[in-house]
């Protein structure tokens, strides 16, 4: 049953991060097994697993995303194609 | 070894981290910058003198890597590497807002053994958010100096002088990044294979999974299970994260938060500025402005330059001897030049402006607005520094696409940039203008001004539209993607832009001086001598233009051009501007200069009277409109091509984009005259 119930909480709370509520607070979990076709810069602009990030605006048309993450609120614009690589869990 | 015995200094950092600033701060005054409006692109030097040590300073392009993932960052990675005995040193600059990211990139230039001095700039901003850095503390962790600046107040800027004069550069003996286990025997195999003195050098050969400069990849001596454990791409990340783990632990002992969170200039702003909606209002809104000012506020300045030179013309016309150097000067120096200067004023207000944009963090968010629309065009958001660089130069908008990691995409950029409306057009543009549109207006806009707009709409959507079509035959190599920054804003440096935008408008009249004033000379020559009209005679001086050599020259061609409405003046005037399109200009000034006996009569009117031999206006409405369409399209300036070929290595792009552009003018351009005649 402990099981089950951690299960459900996956299900529930694990996200990409493209998709991911504007204006909540999330934390970087890890990457897509897909993760070597992933654009290093991604890792190496600074979002890693661990980092707290907020989506706070997306361009209209699905266009890009702009992220706020880190202990120095770094900001960043990527596409959904690159936060589809990214797997993010809600925080509250 | 070298002749001169400056000293040699690097500048590093990761993008917009105010490493320009600094440069500048350093290499004050009498320097000359390869700094296009635009972004910094290509490495630049300058020059500073400090106690009698005379030190070159490299401005190397921003990067957030050793790895790199565009044209420029390659370009930093190279030079780093393979300068490495040529340089004393690097001076890295660190934003004190983004430590962390900075850090990483730091790391692996010191592990590569360079000696290093670490700048931290603008400090102030870290405290404004409640941070305060233990620099006696990070410079241990570190293991190197550290200077604070605030590089905007020039604080610390001498300290870097005095530490450069020292050779304050530190070398650690220890690396930060310990090649992981699994892989120590082979990275030891490499470093003892190739020779190199630098474990780390030896993990770059194997994670690169490319040559970087003199650093050759290893590839070829795996086998094949080796090269099976070891994707570079994996040891990359592998490298990446272990490094921003060691940055966690340093900056953890090093950064004191106080838990105040005062929100940032930026956060306010960027609540309107990349909003779905706002957000491109304020961008149409700022071109609109931008161009409203390149038209109307440059309108005084022209008319006073103008009025100058025509003075000027019939000054001199009046007091020089009379005979071939009074007509030279007066109708053929004069004239051409001040065709040219006439459009410093709007040049100036919009290079201005593009310094601002760029200066003040504003395009990273324009970039943000346009990439998901420029993308079924085979085109990347940052697509849009050339594209609106492009209004001002070519040049330097083909150089600026090296930050577009796609090769496609920065392919399709490069092709299609010269169709955007650039500053060297806006005098034809005007001109023609000048001469077909009537003055009136309507809602209190201006019917030139309207159709100067459109001129500028129409390259635009040109670029666009070619793009597309482009994009269709290409093939696209690698993945095409955004991941950016969007730096914190800054206040544009305005006093020191417009030091530099002196400077770049000073260069275009010189520049642009001297070729009108050898082609005024040439022209000039060709018009006042023609074939021999008496038998005893070489040549014939002071003939009426219409017998001149170059009217001989310029009837040759006519069949070629007639079919565009064009008379051989014009011909000679689209010919002389393949050196470059405001020749076009000085051309025409010069020409009508020649022909009538009215120096202060402006050369605009003297072109609005033309007549052809059958009384029909030589500048009508369908002539001015192919003309205005045969320059919109036209790849015309030869600086702009050998910058193509700089920077696409291909003569078949290069060909390709001067016979698709020349080929499309003319043929736009003749079933427009068909039409309107």
């Amino acid at each position: 049953m402990h099981l089950l119930k951690f299960q459900a909480l996956k299900e529930k709370d694990l996200h990409k991060l493209s998709g991911f509520p504007k204006n909540k607070k999330g934390k970087i979990l890890g990457y897509d097994n897909d993760h070597l076709k992933m654009p290093n810069k991604i890792i190496e602009m600074g979002l890693l697993p661990e980092t707290v990030f907020r989506i706070l605006y997306q361009a209209p048309f699905n266009g890009p995303m702009y992220v706020e993450f880190g202990e120095e609120k770094s900001r960043i614009a990527l596409r959904e194609e690159e936060g589809e690589y990214i797997i993010v869990e809600e925080l509250n | 070894m070298q002749a001169n015995k400056k000293k040699q200094v690097l500048l590093v950092g990761n993008p917009n981290v105010g490493k320009s600033t600094v440069f500048n701060a350093l290499c004050n005054k009498k320097q000359k910058t390869g700094n296009y409006a635009g972004v910094t692109v290509a490495s630049h030097s300058g020059n500073y003198t400090y106690k009698n040590e005379e030190v070159e300073v490299v401005d190397l392009p921003g990067s957030y890597s050793i790895y790199p993932s565009s044209e420029d960052e390659a370009i930093f990675s190279k030079f780093l590497i393979d300068e490495q005995e040529n340089y004393a040193g690097v001076i890295y600059i660190l934003e004190a807002l983004s430590l962390k990211r900075g850090l990483l990139l730091f790391q692996q230039i010191q592990d590569l053994g360079v000696p290093i001095i670490l700048v931290v700039n603008q400090i102030d901003q870290a405290e404004r958010r409640g941070i305060t850095i233990d620099i006696q503390k990070f410079s241990e962790a570190l293991g190197c100096k550290i200077i604070q600046t605030n590089a905007k107040e020039q604080l610390g800027i001498e300290e870097i002088k005095e530490a450069v004069l020292t050779n304050d550069f530190a070398k650690t003996a220890k690396t930060s990044f310990e090649t992981p286990a699994e892989h120590k025997d082979f990275i030891q195999k490499i470093a003892a294979h190739k020779g190199f003195d630098n474990e780390y050098k030896a993990w770059i050969s194997l994670s690169s999974g490319s040559d970087l400069g003199k650093i050759e990849s290893v590839k070829d001596l795996m086998n094949e299970s080796e090269a099976k454990s070891m994707v570079p791409k994996r040891l990359q990340v592998q490298e990446t994260v272990r490094r921003y783990q060691i940055v966690d632990k340093i900056l953890a002992n090093v950064i004191s938060k106080k838990p105040q969170f005062k929100e940032l200039l930026t956060e306010k702003l960027d609540k309107i500025l990349v909003h779905k909606f706002w957000g491109y209002v304020v961008f149409l809104g700022i071109l609109l402005v931008i161009f409203q000012s390149v038209f109307f506020l440059a309108e005084y300045p022209m008319t006073w330059i103008e009025d100058l030179f025509s003075w000027l013309s019939a000054f001199t016309g009046e007091h020089l001897p009379e005979g071939p150097i009074n007509s030279l000067v007066s109708s053929g120096i004069i004239p051409g030049i001040g065709g040219i200067v006439v459009f410093a004023p709007q040049i100036g207000i919009l290079l201005y402006f593009l310094y601002l944009l760029e200066d003040s963090g504003y395009m990273a968010r324009v970039v943000f607005l346009m990439d998901r629309l420029l993308r079924p065009f085979g085109l990347n958001g940052k697509s849009i520094v050339p594209l609106v660089s492009g209004t001002a130069c070519a040049i330097p908008a083909v150089i600026s696409t090296r930050n577009i990691e796609n090769v496609k995409e920065r392919l399709l950029t490069i092709l299609v940039t010269p169709f955007m409306t650039c500053s060297a057009r806006l005098p034809v543009y005007s001109i023609i203008i000048g001469l077909i549109i009537s003055d009136n207006s309507f809602l209190g806009i201006k019917y030139k001004a309207l159709v100067l707009m459109g001129m500028y709409l129409l390259g635009f959507l040109v670029a666009l539209f070619s793009a597309a079509i482009l994009n269709r035959f290409i093939k696209n190599k690698g993945k095409t993607y955004l991941v950016m920054d969007l730096p914190a804003y800054k206040k544009p440096l305005f006093g020191y832009d417009l030091k530099m935008v002196l400077g770049k408008v000073w260069d275009f009249i010189t520049g642009a001086g001297k070729i009108i004033f050898i082609v005024s000379i040439i022209i000039w020559f060709l018009s006042y001598f023609g074939p021999k009209q008496k038998p005893d005679e070489m040549v014939a001086a002071n003939v009426e233009l219409d017998h001149s050599y170059l009217a001989r020259m310029g009837k040759s061609i006519e069949p070629l051009i007639e079919p565009l409405g064009y008379d051989w003046k014009m011909g000679v005037g689209i010919l002389t501007s393949f050196v470059a399109r405001e020749v076009f200009v000085g051309t025409m000034s010069t020409l009508y200069s020649l022909e009538e006996d009215a120096p202060e009569v402006k050369v605009i009117d003297k072109m609005r009277r033309d007549v052809k031999p059958n009384g029909e206006k030589v500048f009508s409405f369908a002539t001015g409109v192919s003309v205005l369409l045969f320059y919109a399209f036209a790849m015309q300036c030869v600086s702009t091509l050998a910058a193509v070929y700089r920077e696409t290595k291909s003569w078949k792009w290069t060909g390709f984009q001067v016979a698709m552009m020349t080929g499309l003018a003319y043929f736009v351009s003749m079933i427009v005259y068909q039409i309107l005649k």
